[in-house]
């Protein structure tokens, strides 16, 4: 495992008597991707100040490379932070915006120019250098951020909800070109977001907070599959979750039947819930699927119907079909026993993280 | 971080509060010294209001003061608000920017320019200087001090809602009694306070057009003042300072839903901007 | 019917307008073309700028008014910004605005006694072993009043301009490596610009004109175009060279308007 560039021992943040960060422990290893996700709130931004230097933490160590930087400024840290709302100067030019980092630095004049050039390039803004900050778009003021940002060549880009400002086509648009820009620059990027889309999209590495906590840490495609509880199964994609019972290793009760599923290492008898992806549904005929439900209502979304039904016990199912079915009808579901994912109350994510080793190879 | 600078930052604060307040305290402490002079504190006493108070003149011209600064405020306060619907009612942008312009030049003017300007106007009226010069000249600018108070409250009140009170059937006097006025009605009370501030501090203007026999407070104190030093006025400094508080206080009071914490300073932005 | 009442109402203050505002400002410009026997001149013109008295005068106010501006900025400046930085800060700035509310004749007042010849400040000094001074009737003191005169009206444009300004700004130029003082320098003062303007606009053209306290601090000695004003009005019934002064004020108060000007471009992006 490689030495991590940004570490996070034990951090807690106390305001008063709210705890904003409850014992933070991360670390970020260089040229990767990281994503905080959480709702706002959750403490995602606090963390990202916290590297940054412009928040203090209770208790404690940040560090840099190995070294403590609590008590370091931020004019200090050799990271860069790209701004909500972007913080360009309105009293500079782009080119001067760009330069700030540099002249800062007292850079000499001919290798500023060079270098300014170099990252307008890199964001695609060759010719903005005269441009005042107010004569451009949302998207470019954007560029022009991520470019002032790297162009003192941080070791790491904190990056705080950079994209929330764009519309929809612009932010899928951007989430391309940040991701193709961390990695030709191959820095680190922490990339701060509530939109489980974007995080699903660009990361290596995923942080899900809620109410100043890391629930779960993994890559976008593992914490999909298999969150670790209810918040992190909710709040990323949609899900299907119902309560069940586990019978023994790979098998489930819910509704009435037992099901075989594909987790293991829980005690019989324990309440678990089921999460199953609207997705993974395939809808049959009612005597070939593995539970019944009513359809109740059904919305066109384009590539996909996306269909509301409930079993007997009344639990709603949402699921994503191809192909419209009938309203009012009984339809049968089916599904394979990978396709669900078993989530125990109250597991931490070291247990967890342990029990999944234990019988996946 | 650096916490020393925060300190030294609050040490120019202290500092610089304290040479703002040290006159007006001391002005007040030596209303109640026995001696005569402000150089050395005599021993405590009231004499100064007692001879203030027994002063037939003083307060006839205190009563002047106040009734200038009523009857005017509540003219200004009429004539501002018909003016600020007015200017808010004009359709073309540039009309109402004209309209502006106009009414904001009394705020910039020198006091000096306006009061020899307005000398100038009475004595071309052949209207006699005393009460009325005094009372019209204060309405006069007091007027756009309460126009700039009541616009904001107008921009506000949004078309929408007066064509919805036309569209539910109500007559412009209804919509205006109903609507308009309960809606500027704090823009009121605030144009009606600044515009007894602006009476009441006013020196340079009422100067001009005072002529013989009438005078005001700041008159007053003025030829006192030139005359050398009286604790007399000392002890009038106190009176207007309880006064002014007391007008402060009503009318944070009366303000304290609207936040807007400045207006006194912000009218004379105002008008610059 | 209805259109007549709509007039009607608007009618005092166009009245006001024609009369308060447009009527004054082009008698005092009809005045300046008349000598003291009520003759149509240029002289009143020709004696301004011919004169080396009134040419001086001029030179000294507006000497003393960007004497009076730049000492209440110095001070203005560190109040206003230092008042952002506190918690309390709408209760300070209150406190700045109070003494505004305190008649203007009653600060000056005080500082005849404060400055007299046996008065605090010399009686401080003389505690620091500092003889006496003549500190009244002197430029010193007539400056230093003016500058306590109009320090609420420079520390409110600026510290509401200052508050403008998105903290996250700030936040951004440290991390881009910029220590506290850099900072201050490259983006919070030039931030701050608009805020400076207009205080250095609302202190500027009123102490051109501070003719009360030139008398009463001053001592007479300071002869500024304000003072002059009053005095060929109220002393010498010049009425005629007194607008052309008058003229000339106004035409240096619109100056200075244009000068400071804020261009609304610039102020658009936040």
């Amino acid at each position: 495992m490689n030495k991590p560039i940004v570490e996070l021992k034990n951090v807690y943040k106390k305001f008063n008597d709210t705890t904003i960060l409850n014992n933070i422990n991360l670390k970020l290893e260089a040229g990767q991707f990281y994503t905080l996700l959480g709702p706002s709130g959750s403490g995602k931004t606090t963390i990202l100040r916290t590297i940054a230097g412009f928040n203090d933490v209770t208790s404690g160590e940040v560090l840099f490379q190995g070294k403590k930087i609590n008590s370091i400024p931020p004019h200090q840290r050799n990271m860069n932070t790209v701004f909500q709302n972007y913080a360009l100067f309105p009293n500079m030019n782009v080119y001067e915006n760009v330069a700030f980092g540099l002249r800062i630095h007292k850079v000499p004049e001919a290798e500023i120019k060079q270098r300014v050039q170099e990252v307008l390039h890199l964001v695609q803004l060759d010719n903005y250098g005269d441009r005042e900050i107010s004569e451009l778009s949302g998207g470019q003021q954007q560029r022009v951020a991520i470019a002032r940002a790297v162009i003192n060549q941080p070791k790491v880009l904190l990056l705080d909800e950079p994209l929330s400002a764009l519309d929809a086509k612009l932010r899928k648009d951007m989430q391309y070109q940040l991701r193709s820009l961390q990695q030709r620059l191959g820095i680190t990027f922490l990339f701060v977001t509530h939109d489980q889309e974007e995080a699903l999209a660009m990361s290596d590495v995923i942080f899900v907070m809620n109410d100043g906590k890391i629930l779960q840490q993994g890559s976008p495609v593992d914490i999909y599959d298999e969150p670790i509880n209810h918040f992190v199964a909710h709040f990323i994609g949609e899900s299907n979750i119902i309560p069940g019972k586990m019978i023994s290793d790979f098998h489930v009760e819910f509704l009435g039947h037992t099901f075989e599923c594909s987790d293991a290492g829980i005690p019989a008898n324990e309440s678990v819930e089921v999460v199953i992806r609207p997705e993974d549904l395939v809808i049959v005929p009612v005597d070939q699927g593995k539970i019944k439900v009513k359809v109740s209502t059904q919305l066109f979304r384009g590539d996909y119907y996306e269909i509301i039904a409930f079993d007997q016990q009344d639990n709603e199912w949402l699921i994503h079909s191809t192909k419209p079915t009938i309203d009012d009808s009984i339809i049968g579901l089916t599904f394979e026993p990978d396709d669900m994912h078993i989530m125990r109350y109250n597991e931490d994510e070291h247990n967890f993280n342990q029990r999944l080793e234990s019988y996946e190879e | 971080m650096s916490k020393s600078k925060f300190s030294w930052g609050n040490l120019y604060l202290i500092f610089t509060f304290l040479l703002m307040y040290a006159p007006i305290v001391f002005l007040i402490v030596y209303s109640f010294s026995t001696g005569d002079s402000m150089t050395n504190y005599h021993g405590f006493t009231f004499k100064h209001y007692q001879e203030l108070l027994a002063d037939k003149r003083m307060i006839a011209i205190f009563l002047n003061t106040i009734l200038i600064a009523l009857l005017s405020s509540v003219f200004a306060t009429i004539i501002g608000a018909a003016g600020a619907i007015g200017i808010s009612n004009q359709k073309r942008q540039k009309n109402k920017e004209i309209l502006l312009s106009f009414n904001n030049i009394l705020i910039v003017s020198p006091d000096v320019i306006m009061g020899a300007s307005f000398l100038i106007f009475f004595t071309a009226l052949k209207l006699p200087l005393g009460f009325w010069s005094v009372l019209l000249s204060h309405i006069a600018f007091e007027i756009p001090i309460v126009v700039l108070m009541l616009l904001p409250h107008l921009n506000e009140l949004s078309d929408s809602l007066l064509t919805a009170a036309k569209d539910l059937g109500s007559s412009s006097y209804q919509t205006f009694s109903k609507i308009v006025l309960p809606f500027i009605q704090p823009g009121l009370i605030a144009g009606f306070f600044m515009a007894i501030t602006y009476s009441l501090d006013d020196f340079a203007v009422t100067f001009f057009v005072t002529g013989n026999g009438f005078s005001t407070l700041s008159v007053e104190i003025y030829s006192r003042a030139r005359q050398g030093i009286s604790l007399e006025i000392n002890a009038l400094a106190g009176i207007m300072f309880i006064f002014s508080l007391i007008l402060v206080i009503i009318y944070y009071f009366i303000e304290n839903n609207h936040s807007q914490s400045n207006k006194k300073v912000k009218a004379r932005l105002r008008g610059k901007l | 019917m209805k259109k007549e009442f709509k007039f009607l109402y608007f009618a005092p203050y166009l009245l006001w307008l024609l009369l308060f505002v447009i009527a004054p400002v082009a008698l005092i410009f009809y005045y300046s073309f008349f000598n003291v026997n009520h003759q149509f001149t240029l002289n009143n013109y020709i004696t301004f700028f011919t004169s080396g008295t009134y040419l001086t005068m001029t030179a000294n106010s507006v000497w003393f008014a960007f004497l009076i501006t730049a000492m209440t900025l110095l001070i203005s400046y560190p109040m206003a910004y230092f008042i952002t930085k506190l918690k309390y800060r709408n209760l300070w700035i209150l406190l700045v605005i109070l003494p505004t509310w305190i008649n203007l004749l009653l600060k000056a007042y005080a500082f005849i006694g404060l400055f007299s010849h046996n008065g605090l400040v010399n009686q401080i000094f003389n505690f620091f072993g500092i003889p006496a001074q003549q500190l009244l009737f002197t430029n010193t003191s007539f400056i230093l009043v003016a500058a306590y005169i109009q320090i609420p009206f420079m520390v409110l444009p600026i510290y509401n301009s200052l508050l403008e300004i998105n903290p996250s700004l700030v936040q951004a130029s440290k991390d881009l490596g910029a220590t506290s003082w850099q900072t201050f320098k490259k983006i919070i003062i030039p931030l701050s610009i608009p805020g400076i303007k207009s205080g250095v606009q609302i202190v500027f053209i009123p102490s051109l004109s501070l003719f009360m306290l030139s008398r009463l601090i001053g001592g007479n000695k300071i002869i500024t175009l304000g003072t002059a004003v009053e005095e060929h009005f109220l002393t010498t019934m010049n009425w005629g060279m007194g607008s052309t002064i008058g003229v000339v004020l106004i035409i240096s108060m619109f100056i200075v308007t244009i000068l400071t000007h804020t261009s609304k471009k610039r102020r658009v992006a936040k």
